[in-house]
């Protein structure tokens, strides 16, 4: 798996993704869909954008006393027979977790058998090799997690990991990993393919040690972990493993299941447009006494890994990221190179901001280059978060320390590389440019771009009306 | 030092004096909760609360039957089996609402999920009418696997217990006293897009979702 981060490469990543049809014929069919579904989804409510402030509001509140809210949480937690680790780093996070899995095996030899909920936070501490490292088996259990699994690749997308994939692809993989199966049986459609994920699964679940989930929310008012999903897999892992082990980064935390609510008015909206998610889970704590069901422990690791570093500083706001998708949805550099060119596993704008934060400048500065600025991954975030002006923020970081490779300073080259492909670049411009008068101001450094005029600082984009994004895309394409 | 003691304090120093915070948090967190924005969709009231809920629920392919009194379900029940091609065999837990019922010809068994489950039977907590959305908790009256390995998943929910939005839920909750393992909010049958952004039922848990809705 391709953990080590490669996002110093991003400009030789994104050119070979342009260059790669497969990359390229799979990014085609995921634009269009997302942002139609999102515009859809929110004119479905008139007050989409004072629920924003509100999860905004939500989220400031509880950052600015995180110390406090974490405290209650854990103390939630123990009330109900539950456990609290905290993980400074990635590495303490996988220690810890390799250490609840050693005790949780079952069979002589050690080895336990691992299944996994869809989780961001465990790609972000590596989890996965180092459980297999270590011998033990993991069977990542959202049907997205379980193709990139089969594949050894990392998520191209933090909603829907395998988006990158074809059909064509999968089957190739299923007839290669379900031997059991009939070797001449076809796959005519998408149903028929998560069918046989589905019963080859099924069996997965009752042989787990260990369920490991990640947390949209954590509850400090009840000590309630919390996941949204749609397939259920998340909820098979942690109700049929025998110990349920919750990874989550600390700024998950939320007060209350009011506050709750105020973020799950935004979540699914903007991520898929759904008004919510088939499931969303509350869990507290272990099996009750008289419960037929669930597991017998129930573990929760809270991993730092560099967010108390962000608090109260010019990267705080970047910590109200509720991992949605839209900017990366709406991002038209995303769109043209798909997440893996982002080198970490964070992609799209919220990658190119929170990368440098999370390992450091040095591996992730080029990130906050892939941007057109067109603003529009700002514009639908629904916490509201500055990600243009972040970006800016890193960029200037980059530069003062001199890291940006030679070619690419003065010119800030990966912009006057996209601008140079002029179906992506027209695409972008015609979208709201967010304050283009920043560079205006700086001695016509950037006037040579065609950026003459014709954009205005729209705040928020209509449903798209006529052509789709994805036909627009689709026509301009090279 | 501990690492919890390391990672609060370097919170606490980013964020100033705990004492003079605390108050705002306790508060928060207790009787001074922060009422949330509740938007139009989570406001409506009697029959149109019914409707919303059952129009949201059937918007994500959740099928929805009406009914006079619990009395009338175990032949609702068998005509839904009989319609879906299902045996007459269902898997529930213990719930008391069930207790009474002659189920007829409908063999009824009761425990936690199995492999292999065709049909489940579940008593819904309350509902959302904000999206069509079933609350249930879990124990030993309603085994939280029945709502995932079910391939068809039957709730049982009264009119009166739905809520207009989720504070409705939470509300109830609260004041229920209960402390399951898990609340889980469903809406509609298990999903899944991650093949070529092709909406597919039936990834993981139940492909279909059907809700007895019962007047009282
Ligand atoms: S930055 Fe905003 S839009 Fe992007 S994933 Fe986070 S919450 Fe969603």
């Amino acid at each position: 798996m391709t953990h080590q981060p490669t996002s110093k490469q991003f400009k030789a990543n994104a050119r070979a993704a342009l260059s790669n049809e497969m990359v390229q014929t799979a990014m085609g069919k995921v634009g269009g869909g997302f942002v139609g579904k999102r515009a859809a989804a929110r004119a479905e409510v008139p007050e989409f954008d004072a629920l924003r402030d509100a999860a905004r509001d939500v989220k400031n509140h509880t950052l600015a006393n995180l110390d406090l809210y974490l405290e209650r949480y854990e103390a939630q937690v123990q009330a109900s027979g539950g456990h609290v680790h905290w993980a400074e780093t990635a590495e303490d996070a996988r220690d810890i977790i390799l250490g609840i899995v050693a005790e949780a095996a079952r069979s002589e030899d050690g080895k336990a058998i691992v299944n996994k909920g869809k989780s961001m936070v465990s790609e972000e501490v590596a989890l996965n090799p180092a459980l297999e490292e270590a011998g033990h088996k993991v069977v990542e259990t959202d049907l997205g997690e379980y193709i990139i699994q089969l594949r050894g690749e990392i998520p191209s997308h933090i909603i829907a990991p395998a988006v990158h994939v074809t059909k064509e692809q999968v089957e190739r993989e299923f007839r290669e990993a379900h031997p059991q199966f009939d070797a001449d049986r076809t796959f005519p459609d998408a149903a028929s393919l998560v069918r046989e994920a589905r019963t080859v699964l099924r069996e997965k679940y009752f042989e787990a040690d260990v369920g490991i989930t990640g947390a949209n929310m954590l509850i400090a008012e009840t000590g309630q972990s919390v996941i949204v999903t749609n397939e259920g897999n998340g909820d098979l892992t942690q109700s049929l493993g025998r110990v349920h082990v919750v990874i989550a980064s600390l700024e998950k935390v939320v007060p209350t299941l009011d506050d709750a609510a105020t973020v799950m008015r935004v979540l699914a909206r903007s991520a898929t447009g759904q008004p919510v998610t088939v499931y969303t889970t509350f869990s507290r704590g272990p099996k009750r006494a008289e419960d037929p069901d669930g597991p017998e422990e129930y573990h929760v690791v809270l991993l730092d890994n560099g967010r108390t570093n962000m608090l109260s500083g010019e990267f705080q706001d970047m910590l109200r990221c509720i991992r949605c998708g839209a900017c990366m949805n709406h991002c038209p550099v995303y769109q043209s190179v798909g997440g893996h060119a982002y080198g970490w596993v964070y992609p799209g704008p919220m990658g190119a901001v929170l990368t440098p934060s999370l390992i450091g400048v040095e591996e992730g500065g080029q990130l906050p280059n892939a941007s057109t600025f067109c603003g529009r991954c700002e514009a639908v975030c629904p916490m509201r978060i500055p990600l243009p002006r972040m970006m800016r923020s890193w960029r200037e970081r980059e530069f003062e320390k001199h890291l940006t490779p030679s070619a690419t300073r003065y010119g800030l080259g990966l912009w006057a590389y996209f601008a140079k492909r002029p179906s992506l670049y027209q695409f972008a411009t015609r979208w709201a440019v967010w304050k283009m008068k920043l560079f205006a101001g700086r001695k016509n450094r950037m006037s040579w771009l065609p950026f003459a005029g014709g954009w205005t600082a729209h705040r928020d984009f209509p449903a798209p009306e006529g052509k789709t994004f994805q036909q627009i895309w689709a026509e301009r394409k090279r | 030092m501990s690492a919890r003691d390391r990672i609060l304090a370097a919170a606490s120093s980013k964020l100033g004096d705990a004492k003079s915070r605390k108050a705002a948090v306790d508060a928060r967190l207790g009787a001074g909760r922060q009422p949330s924005l509740k938007p139009e969709i989570a406001l409506t009231d009697g029959a149109e609360r019914v409707e919303r809920f059952i129009a949201q629920a059937e918007a994500v392919q959740a099928t929805v039957s009406r009914h006079a009194a619990v009395s009338e379900l175990p032949a609702a029940l068998s005509d839904q089996l009989r319609n879906r091609n299902l045996p007459q065999a269902v898997r529930a837990g213990s719930e008391p609402d069930f207790a009474g019922l002659d189920w007829g010809g409908v063999e009824v068994s009761h425990g936690k999920g199995r492999v292999d489950e065709p049909a489940t039977l579940s008593r819904a907590f309350c509902a959302a009418a904000e999206t069509g959305t079933l609350a249930l908790t879990s124990g030993p009256e309603n085994p939280v696997t029945l709502t995932f390995l079910g391939e068809t998943h039957f709730v049982v929910l009264k009119a009166s217990e739905i809520e207009a939005g989720y504070e409705g839920v939470w509300d109830r909750f609260r004041k229920s006293g209960r402390d399951p393992r898990t609340l889980n909010l469903v809406t509609g049958p298990s999903r899944t897009a991650d093949i070529e952004q092709k909406l597919e039922l039936g990834a993981h848990g139940p492909v279909a979702l059907h809700i007895f809705l019962v007047n009282d």
